[in-house]
């Protein structure tokens, strides 16, 4: 425990440093001149149109508030979310806690704000799951089993079960398995375990928990066999060489939304309470997990094989 | 007819409202069902082009792992066209059947984007990534399918509903047409109507007006109602009016006639009525006539003396005197007259006590003299015939008290500046029946009266410009009451 401690700590100084590290790839495209719309990536963390539809109100409301253009971009992959800050002008995004971990190690993007659910939590855990009636329940089980991750850039849907493998001592989970593959989102995940198309998954609670709500059924039938430790919830992040005081604003009224209005009523239909406060530290359990499986994040190659 | 002409706007009004409603409500409904086949149009076309977005994205579909595939933020922009067009036709009213049909295209449609969703995140192997576009190109040719099929229902009802549109708008031009035509028609039905019972009327009335001015007064309206009838009544009663005043007038003029040959007769008959009286007196006065002969002679000479009185006051009524004109104060001219009639009023009133100022009696009763004389100025007048006016007044009032009263005499400065005189008596008064006779010649209540005394008065009192009016005084007893102009020298009023 105490060993752990100091490697999360340890991790948390890394992350820090970052920034400032030799390893960070080239900078992202120069910075936009002003009056610009602000291009903010969406990871495809559930169907990718119900994403879209879950953020765009958000992102109205910032931009009316602020001032700031903001326009969304969806992402196929979580993995793509640092091509794009290299190659297609990327200004920010809302991260997933090992994206971000990669973002802010591949091109040092800096963290603003994350939502909070509306059960009070501002942190989500990876779970990992099969059915019911499959008789799967141990790592043993798993063995000539399909398994589907949803992005190798995802804590929750890739680390979670790495570190399980590592755990119960599975060097190679490719040969383990049947058949390992990407779905691509969390929801698709969890269905296609549901559905049988796959025996084992991994996503995120959120989501898990999203989704049980209007399918009852999922709770029912499926059932967890593994938890990570928390996480960040997905956050805002920015480049850092945003303006200052776009950066500012941006954050300012993401922080004080619950007290406007209009800010509550895009927040119920976001699905959040309100927005909080998230710094670099938010993510050392990343860090840690990355570092229990001897993942190099900033040489670490995301892209799904 | 101010009935008959507001019934005829009411019904001009409603026949002109209605057929303003009528013209209104079927432009209306033309504009209406052109607008529902403009919007159906519309449907038609987004429909078309929602069958046209999703054969799009079955085309992306294809093309993935393809040398021609589409960029991933293609993709999804055709996608989410595709799924704003099916948000779009929520926005229309539907009947329930349509409303199921949409709901079932959207969830449909919703069905397609998760799936394509799936397809466009998942990394998986070959045979597991061909069974999931597999299955998104299932959904998509499953809406295709669904969408084809509304298309077809939709064509065939848009056929129906564009058949029926312009038989409907066909119909109301028709309707329109024939209103065009009907109105003008309308119109002069009842204009002519009306024009005919305004006209009418007017030219019976006018030729009875013609006939009046031909002479025919005993000619009448007959036949006219409402407010025309009553013209003809009033028009009836004016002939009625106008043919008594003729008669009145052909009878004065007869009158004048008959007045100037009986003053002629007067005037030729004076002069040996003067010899005979003469002679009367003469012989009346012979010694050797007995005294019964005398007796006789003398009632003669009485008799001619009262003709003689009566042709005087005959031919002044018939032939009055010019005025001459003096200026003189009324007041003093009624003091002098009230004198002398105080003074004479024994032989006047055929004896009894003596009347005296304040104090009077006639007929054996008192008669009391009030007097309430005015600062009036001076005035041009006749005082002779002044106060031969005043005089009678004064008898009249005499005549009137046989039992005694009071004599009121009262002078003021009235409007207009007129003199205004009142003589006033307290006996029994004029019969209200008679009093608008007094002024008319040979008029009179008295036994041996000429009727001559008032009409000449008033034939005074108007040769100086002036009037006179009798009415009855409350209390009991007459007043006469004259008002005369006041005029300087040169006769002008001053």
């Amino acid at each position: 425990m105490f060993r752990r401690t100091i490697a999360l700590v340890a991790c948390a100084l890394c992350l820090l440093l970052l920034p400032g590290c030799s390893q960070k790839e080239p900078p992202a495209p120069a910075k936009k001149p002003p009056g610009m719309k602000l291009q903010i990536g969406l990871l495809p963390e559930q169907n990718i149109f119900k994403q879209i539809e879950r953020y765009e109100p958000l992102m109205a409301y910032l931009g009316k508030k602020t001032g700031v253009g903001c326009e969304l971009k969806i992402l196929s992959r979580y993995g793509n979310i640092v091509d794009n800050f290299r190659s297609s002008g990327l200004d920010g995004a809302f991260f997933g806690s090992f994206t971000y971990a990669l973002a802010h190690a591949k091109v040092g993007v800096e963290v603003l704000a994350r939502p909070v659910a509306l059960d009070n939590t501002s942190t989500y855990h990876g779970l990992i799951f099969v059915r019911k009636d499959s008789r799967i329940r141990t790592a043993r089980d798993m063995k000539g089993k399909r398994f589907a991750f949803v992005d190798k850039a995802t804590t929750a849907g890739y680390l979670l079960p790495l570190e399980y493998f590592h755990d119960h001592g599975i060097s190679n989970y490719r040969e383990y398995l049947k058949e390992a593959y990407f779905a691509g989102t969390h929801e698709d995940v969890i269905y296609d375990v549901f559905n049988r198309k796959a025996d084992i998954g991994a996503a995120k609670n959120t989501v898990f928990q999203r989704l049980a709500k209007t399918d009852p059924r999922i709770g029912k039938e499926l059932v967890v066999l593994e938890k990570s430790p928390e996480v960040p919830e997905n956050a805002l992040a920015l480049r850092g060489d945003i303006d200052e005081s776009v950066r500012g604003r941006l954050k300012e009224t993401l922080l004080k939304m619950d007290m406007d209005p209009d800010g509550k009523k895009v927040l119920e239909r976001f699905g959040a309470l309100k927005f909080i406060e998230t710094t670099n530290q938010d993510y050392g359990v990343v860090l840690k997990y990355a570092a229990d499986i001897h993942l190099d994040l900033a040489s670490y190659d995301y892209k799904n094989d | 007819m101010k009935r008959k002409i507001l019934i005829g706007l009411v019904i001009y009004t409603v026949v002109f409202l209605a057929a303003g409603m009528y013209v209104i409500h079927t432009i209306r409904t033309a504009t209406l069902n052109l607008d529902r086949l403009i919007t159906l149009h519309q449907v038609e076309i987004l429909r078309e082009h929602y069958l046209l977005e999703i054969k799009r994205v079955q085309s992306d579909l294809t093309l993935i792992d393809t040398p021609y595939e589409r960029s991933f933020d293609t993709v999804v922009t055709h996608i989410m066209s595709m799924g704003k067009i099916i948000d779009a036709c929520f926005r229309c009213h539907h009947s329930p059947r349509g409303t199921e049909r949409l709901i079932a295209l959207k969830r449909q449609t919703e069905k397609y984007k998760d799936a394509l969703s799936r397809v466009l995140t998942i990394r998986a192997n070959a045979a597991r990534l061909a069974e999931e576009e597999d299955a998104a190109f299932r959904i998509g040719e499953e809406l295709i399918a669904q969408v084809q099929t509304v298309i077809a229902f939709t064509t065939s009802r848009l056929a129906e509903n564009t058949q029926k549109a312009m038989k409907d708008i066909g119909r109301t031009k028709y309707y329109l047409y024939g209103l065009l035509a009907l109105g003008p028609l309308v119109s002069a039905v009842l204009g002519f109507v009306f024009i005919t019972g305004l006209t009418r009327p007017v030219n019976v009335l006018l030729e009875s007006i013609r006939k009046l001015e031909g002479g025919d007064l005993d000619h009448r309206v007959a036949g006219l109602k409402d407010e025309f009838g009553e013209l003809a009544a009033s028009f009836n009663v004016m002939a009625g009016s106008l043919k008594e005043q003729m008669h009145k007038m052909q009878r004065a003029e007869e009158l004048a006639v008959v007045g100037e040959l009986a003053a002629g007769l007067a005037h030729e008959v004076k002069n040996p009525m003067a010899g005979i009286k003469v002679a009367m007196s003469v012989l009346s006065e012979e010694p050797y006539f007995p005294p019964e002969d005398k007796a006789v002679l003398q009632k003669v000479i009485d008799e001619i003396t009262r003709l003689e009185g009566l042709m005087k006051s005959f031919l002044n009524f018939a032939r009055p005197q010019r005025p001459q004109l003096e200026l003189f104060n009324v007041n003093q001219m009624l003091n002098t007259t009230l004198t002398f009639y105080l003074k004479h009023h024994a032989i006047i009133a055929g004896g009894g006590d003596k009347a005296g100022e304040g104090d009077k009696a006639g007929g054996g009763d008192k008669i009391r003299i009030r007097k309430d004389f005015q600062d009036i100025p001076l005035t041009l007048a006749d005082p002779t015939q002044l106060q031969q006016v005043f005089l009678n007044l004064f008898l009249n009032a005499l005549h009137a008290m046989p039992a005694g009263g009071e004599l009121g005499i009262r002078t003021s400065l009235g409007d207009g500046g007129m003199i205004r005189i009142e003589i006033s008596d307290t006996g029994s008064g004029i019969r209200e029946d008679l009093i608008d006779n007094v002024f008319q010649p040979f008029f009179t209540t008295k036994p041996k009266g000429t009727g001559l005394g008032l009409a000449i008065s008033r034939q005074l009192i108007e040769q100086h410009e002036g009037t006179i009016r009798v009415a009855n005084r409350p209390g009991g007893g007459a007043v006469f009451t004259i008002l005369l102009p006041v005029k300087g020298e040169g006769g002008t009023a001053a």
